[in-house]
């Protein structure tokens, strides 16, 4: 377990104590629920939806500070039998093998990568830019979020603005190397405009909805900001 | 001396100090919206501690808000826009009203120091000069933040502390000088007006 969650189940901890007996995180979450509709609007203004953030020198890149972090398990898949299906809101719902998202217009781009946890990393990502998934797969009138399904059974969503983002990738490289396993590979999320918890590894299935559901990503369930937004 | 002899002494009002009402509120609203960011920037500290990373050294819980990461942050992003917007009001205020040029520090003070005798007027300027020097430190605090929130946005924000590294030490290091700040600002304030001025601020 976790030691953050450790902290979390147990409600050891905190200033809380001094402010009142009613539980730290009851109160953060008060908190947090007042506050966040206008945070999340306030982010969505700054949010520039088709300019790309300012990329950084390959020679800044720093392959040193990407920690590893996962919920639970680093799960195998066989490439060859990979496939990425896209459904949901669509007019042409798809699958994809990993040679045909290989095709598919490519991206590079070195950018940092920041952690919720507060620490960051400049890292190379290359892969096919979502959208270009998107398109294939003709998001019906309405079509406002997008799901994601993990192989790891870890699960986000994303608002339709920040996927359409020129520098959301599903990446399938980094640094210049093929993506590895503990990154993420075979295909992963990658961008700059979203905290890392945002962008999924080990992708399996891109959901398009109209509706945000009730489950709305592994650790924004329990607590955590959902848009997310850099 | 008896009792009886106090009696007799006249009666001389001491002049008690006075705070303008919309000083007092910002200050009210300062106080508790920047212990708010402290303690749980303080928990996001924690999660990973900017000296050392994960084997760095973890704030004692006593001092942390929100009981995990998720938490810290609810608390830091509710109290950011009060702590903000109330530091704007203010600075309006004291423009507005000038108050600027006659409540913060001067060069009258700085000459207090130099050549002045009167060890309290020499306490008066240094109280001047420690609440004024808050000032800036506060608003570095939020531009740094600003730009740790929205590095994507504010990319010059970070680019302008030479990276992600040395941004998160100087939005670090405003805690320290806050807290430095806070006890050297009671106790000048004690040292200058004593608990009446303290409480004049307050009540």
């Amino acid at each position: 377990m976790l030691r953050r969650q450790f902290l979390h189940l147990t409600g050891l901890s905190s200033t809380g104590l001094l402010l009142s007996g009613c539980g730290a995180s009851y109160l953060a979450d008060v908190a947090g629920t007042l506050t966040e509709p206008f945070n999340q609007k306030i982010e969505e203004l700054l949010l520039k939806p088709q300019t790309p953030v300012p990329e950084l020198p390959i020679s800044q890149i720093e392959p040193e500070q990407l920690l590893i972090n996962t919920f639970g398990f680093t799960p195998k898949i066989d490439p060859a039998k990979y496939r990425l299906t896209i459904d949901g809101e669509v007019n042409h719902p798809l699958q994809l093998s990993l040679d045909e998202i290989y095709k598919l217009p490519f991206r590079s781009m070195v950018i940092r990568h920041v952690c919720v946890e507060g620490w960051a990393a400049i890292v190379q990502w290359g892969g096919v830019p979502l959208r270009e998934l998107i398109q294939l797969a003709q998001p019906k009138d309405g079509a406002k979020y997008v799901y994601f399904q993990s192989a790891d059974r870890y699960y986000e969503s994303w608002d339709m603005t920040s996927c359409l983002h020129p520098q959301t990738l599903m990446a399938y490289q980094k640094n210049g190397e093929p993506l590895p396993i503990d990154n993420g590979a075979p295909l992963r999320l990658a961008a700059p405009i979203k905290l890392g918890y945002k962008q999924s590894k080990w992708v399996t299935r891109i959901t398009v909805k109209s509706q945000l559901l009730r489950n709305q990503g592994y650790w924004e369930d329990q607590g955590y900001e959902w848009f997310a937004g850099l | 001396m008896t009792s009886d002899s106090v009696e007799r002494q006249p009666v001389r009002l001491p002049k008690l100090p006075k705070q303008a009402i919309l000083a007092k509120t910002f200050h009210w609203i300062n106080v508790v919206s920047v212990f708010i960011m402290l303690t749980s920037g303080l928990q996001i500290y924690n999660a990973n501690p900017v000296f050392g990373g994960r084997q760095g050294m973890h704030i004692f819980p006593l001092f942390t808000l929100g009981g995990w990461l998720a938490g810290g942050r609810d608390w830091h992003f509710a109290a950011m826009t009060l702590f903000a917007l109330n530091l704007l009001w203010y600075g309006l205020y004291i423009l507005v009203t000038r108050r600027w040029k006659h409540r913060f520090v001067g060069g009258n003070d700085v000459k207090a120091l130099q050549v002045g005798r009167n060890e309290k007027r020499k306490a008066y300027a240094w109280h001047r000069i420690v609440y004024t020097a808050i000032v800036p430190i506060l608003l570095l605090a939020i531009f740094t933040g600003i730009g740790m929130y929205k590095p994507a946005q504010f990319y010059w924000i970070v680019d302008a502390f030479g990276g992600w590294e040395a941004l998160r030490i100087v939005h670090f290091m405003t805690v320290p000088a806050i807290i430095g700040f806070a006890i050297a600002h009671s106790l000048l304030a004690l040292k200058v007006g004593g608990t009446q001025l303290i409480e004049s601020m307050f009540w």
